[in-house]
């Protein structure tokens, strides 16, 4: 087997790390002032000298240091000491703790709290953007439990004895009705029921340019090395414990070095995760591994997985865009979700994402969810057959677009405990204070038509009127 | 001649019936009498009105059954001691709102031609019923008031009531099953709303406890006796089945049809400022205009179902200024300025400066 440094082409396409996203800010923060890293300055910067007073000729620009931390980092409470901050009133929210035990028609309706353990899934993979947004507002991050919630959770524990073809599901629905959370909902659930969780949060990271990319003539896609790293490490930090109990079935050649066959699955995880060079190999070698034990179910969670149906925003040499499919990890997203691949047990399951007007869902998949077409079509508008085949076998999951009455007054509440309403002001010891009342659930909640996210950040958080 | 052949006849028939010869009658005249008959005693039915002979026997009729009603309703009211009335009494009788036919109506009705001086006198007399019709109405004499008008309505308009009521708000109407139709403006948007109350579900009826009640198969579990003692009565209220507003614009929902959170707020203050949030279902049709004049549009008329619906809250939304529909309209642009009130050059005033 030829070595893969040979393989590998001369030129490769590297998007500076100054553009690469930031990780993800320890979760559970609450509101803080933002300070940036680089904001504390003493002494003003030095003009440089103009020589030539004709043309004055532009100063070369200063580098940009990349951020080693993320820009966003809340100031510590101890500095919050004016009374605007209310420091003295925070809250830190007691609900009763998500877990798989307490999943039944009975908690329909209940907030739970996502649990707070340093390999938590949601921690290390990170969340959708829609779920970051609340959960850096809220004490603790937290989920309402809908009926959608508990029937997807009776699939999963049925798939968990099936193969992965048997259960590939795309949760779909208007925008805002709950697609996300209820896929990172699942994900929590299967990580707490022992399944090897890959969970991809933003699946738009993949195809939107952000990430570099190098073409592999071996497998004649584009490998995303550091994005590939990043899942690995991720991956490894969540499910290590099960991952031990692994093993590899024959040896791996890697760039400068090779893991042995026998060797348990998580040396070769920290192979891939040491050298992003050797990323790629690794992460499609571990996914190999994965769909050939049955010891443990594997969740194969993609958010946003409409955008691997398609085109991306990546460009070839040639100034082409190149499709989804070519590049390595939504191809292989794609192999298991269209069945080519799969499995002893488990499930794929995607969520839609609509909030990126470039990557929305294409007509191949509509059809074969059974859902309206975007446009109106007629026999006559063209199909790619490969997306066909890849969206072939899969099975719509719709999420209800509203809530139930009960289920948005658990979250009303939750809301109005942190104390995170502006809404409600009443008078109280010449000082107004936010007091929700039940006539703004209502009037917020008809506004909202029971849309969840039009009833809490476009419709909660976002009024202005204070009565 | 009448008068002058009654008396010919008066004198001739005692001669007649003795000397059946003494008159004599040409053949033509006897062709059509019967054997038998007397000629001038024709088979002929006897007109039905008295005034055949005016030639306008309809509108004779008319004035004399009006004159004939006037004299009774006088008579009337006068034992009643209603007339004559003294000058107080008089200002409190409300003022005559009378839609009488026209002219050309009574032509078409009665099928002859009508002078405008009968026209007249046939008006003077309604006016002067009429006016007895409403101090009879005042007094609270309901029988004359209805027999009058019984007598009336033969010569008024038929759409009288849409008449009177012509320029003045019409109250909302509901039909068959409990929906308002209602009208709101706004800029250039208009929406046709109707609401129709939410429908709540039946309370389910207490489940009946039989002691006898169960079947062979059922075995009844021991009843356990609460031991637990509680210096208070604690009741735990009932859960409330709440109900919410469905508000549907041109066949989409309220959230889908107004992205924006300002225009959504809008639609629903009505709701908040009657405190009905959650009591009615709303279907709307709006055209025209912009998201912030349909749904100003939809506010109005949502304000003025709810007014229709629960009449106690009228004066909130008045207050509110709910129920008015704004008159701001989009004005004009004028000639020499950019826009309505816009100006076309900025005046500048160069200055020396002053050292």
């Amino acid at each position: 087997m030829p070595s893969l440094a040979t393989t590998r082409c001369s030129f490769r396409f590297t998007v500076p790390l100054s553009r690469s996203r930031p990780c993800l800010p320890p979760i559970g923060q609450t509101r803080g002032y933002v300070v940036r890293p680089g904001d504390t300055r003493k002494t003003a910067l030095k003009t440089p000298q103009i020589r030539n007073s004709f043309k004055a000729k532009h100063a070369p620009a200063s580098k940009k240091k990349a951020f080693a931390t993320p820009p966003y980092t809340p100031m510590p409470t101890n500095q919050l000491t004016k009374s605007i901050f209310k420091t003295g009133e925070r809250v830190e929210l007691e609900l009763p703790t998500f877990s798989p035990k307490v999943m039944n028609d009975d908690s329909v309706g209940r907030v739970l709290a996502f649990p707070k353990a340093k390999n938590e899934a949601m921690r290390a993979f990170g969340v959708p953007e829609s779920a970051l947004h609340d959960f850096r507002i809220l004490s603790r991050p937290c989920s309402v439990v809908r009926d959608v919630t508990i029937s997807t959770f009776n699939v999963l524990d049925a798939a968990g004895q099936k193969s992965s073809r048997d259960t590939r599901l795309m949760m779909t629905g208007p925008t805002g009705c709950g697609k996300s959370y209820l896929l990172l909902q699942t994900v929590e659930y299967a990580a707490h029921s022992d399944w090897i969780v890959l969970y991809i949060p933003r699946g738009l990271s993949l195809v939107d340019s952000s990430r570099d990319y190098a073409y592999d003539l071996r497998t004649q896609t584009y490998l995303q090395p550091e994005f590939s790293a990043q899942l690995l490490r991720r991956f490894l930090s969540v499910n290590e414990r099960l991952t031990n109990m692994l093993k590899t079935r024959e040896q791996v050649p890697l760039q400068g070095r090779s893991v042995p066959a026998g060797s348990r699955l998580t040396a070769l995880v920290k192979a891939g995760v040491d050298d992003v060079n050797n990323a790629p190999v690794v992460l499609s070698v571990l996914i190999d591994e994965l769909s050939q034990q049955s010891t443990h179910p594997v969740l194969l969670a993609v958010d946003d997985m409409q955008a691997m149906y398609g085109y991306s925003m990546y460009r070839d040499p040639h100034y082409r865009q190149i499709m989804a499919q070519h590049l390595a990890i939504p191809r292989m997203i794609l192999q298991y979700a269209s069945g080519k691949k799969a499995f002893p047990r488990g499930a794929v399951i995607g969520a839609a994402g609509t909030q990126h007007t470039a990557f929305k869902m294409p007509l191949e998949l509509c059809e074969a969810l059974g859902l309206p077409p975007p446009r109106s079509t007629g026999p006559y508008a063209k199909r790619s057959s490969d997306i066909v085949d890849f969206a072939r076998g899969l099975q719509n999951l719709p999420v209800s677009p509203r809530m139930s009455v009960s289920e948005a007054a658990s979250l009303f509440e939750v809301w109005m405990q942190d104390n995170a309403l502006h809404t409600g002001q009443v008078r109280v010891d010449d000082e107004l204070r936010s007091m929700p009342n039940d006539e703004l659930f209502m009037t917020k909640y008809a506004e909202a038509d029971g849309n969840p996210r039009a009833f809490v950040r476009n419709g909660l958080l976002a009024t202005q009127s204070t009565i | 001649m009448n008068v002058v052949r009654n008396a010919v006849h008066n004198a001739l028939r005692p001669a007649l019936r003795s000397r059946p010869y003494a008159t004599y009658v040409p053949p033509a005249s006897l062709k059509e009498v019967g054997p038998g008959q007397r000629p001038w005693l024709s088979s002929r039915q006897p007109p039905e009105s008295p005034n055949f002979y005016t030639g306008r026997a309809e509108y004779y009729d008319s004035l004399n059954d009006l004159e004939t009603s006037i004299q009774h309703t006088r008579a009337a009211l006068t034992s009643l001691q209603l007339l004559p009335l003294p000058a107080f009494a008089r200002a409190a009788i409300p003022p005559a709102q009378h839609v009488w036919q026209t002219k050309q109506d009574i032509i078409q009705r009665m099928r002859m031609t009508l002078s405008t001086t009968r026209y007249r006198r046939l008006i003077k007399l309604l006016n002067q019923l009429d006016q007895y019709r409403r101090i009879a109405d005042v007094a609270g004499v309901d029988v004359l008031t209805e027999r009058i008008e019984g007598v009336l309505s033969v010569f008024e308009k038929p759409n009288k009531e849409a008449i009177l009521a012509h320029g003045k708000k019409k109250p909302v109407a509901f039909d068959d099953y409990g929906r308002t139709y209602t009208i709101g403006r706004r800029k250039t948007s208009t929406a046709r709303v109707w609401t129709i109350a939410v429908q709540r579900p039946p309370e389910e009826p207490v489940e009946e406890q039989n002691a006898d009640g169960q079947t062979a198969d059922e075995e009844v579990l021991p009843q356990m006796e609460s031991t637990v003692v509680s210096a208070i009565e604690y009741i735990p209220p009932k859960p409330v089945k709440v109900t919410s507003t469905n508000i549907v614009i041109n066949n989409r929902p309220l959230v889908e049809y107004f992205p924006q959170l300002a225009d959504r707020e809008r639609v629903i203050l009505p709701f908040k400022i009657a405190g009905l949030v959650g009591a009615y279902n709303v279907f709307s049709i709006v055209r025209g205009g912009g998201s912030t004049g349909q749904s100003g549009a939809i506010s109005l008329g949502i304000a003025k179902a709810l007014a229709a619906h629960v009449p106690d809250v009228e004066p909130l939304l008045q207050k509110a200024k709910l129920l008015r529909r704004d008159p701001r309209m989009v004005e004009r642009k004028k000639t020499n300025r950019r826009k309505a009130r816009a100006a076309v050059r900025r005046p500048c005033f160069h200055r020396l400066r002053r050292y």
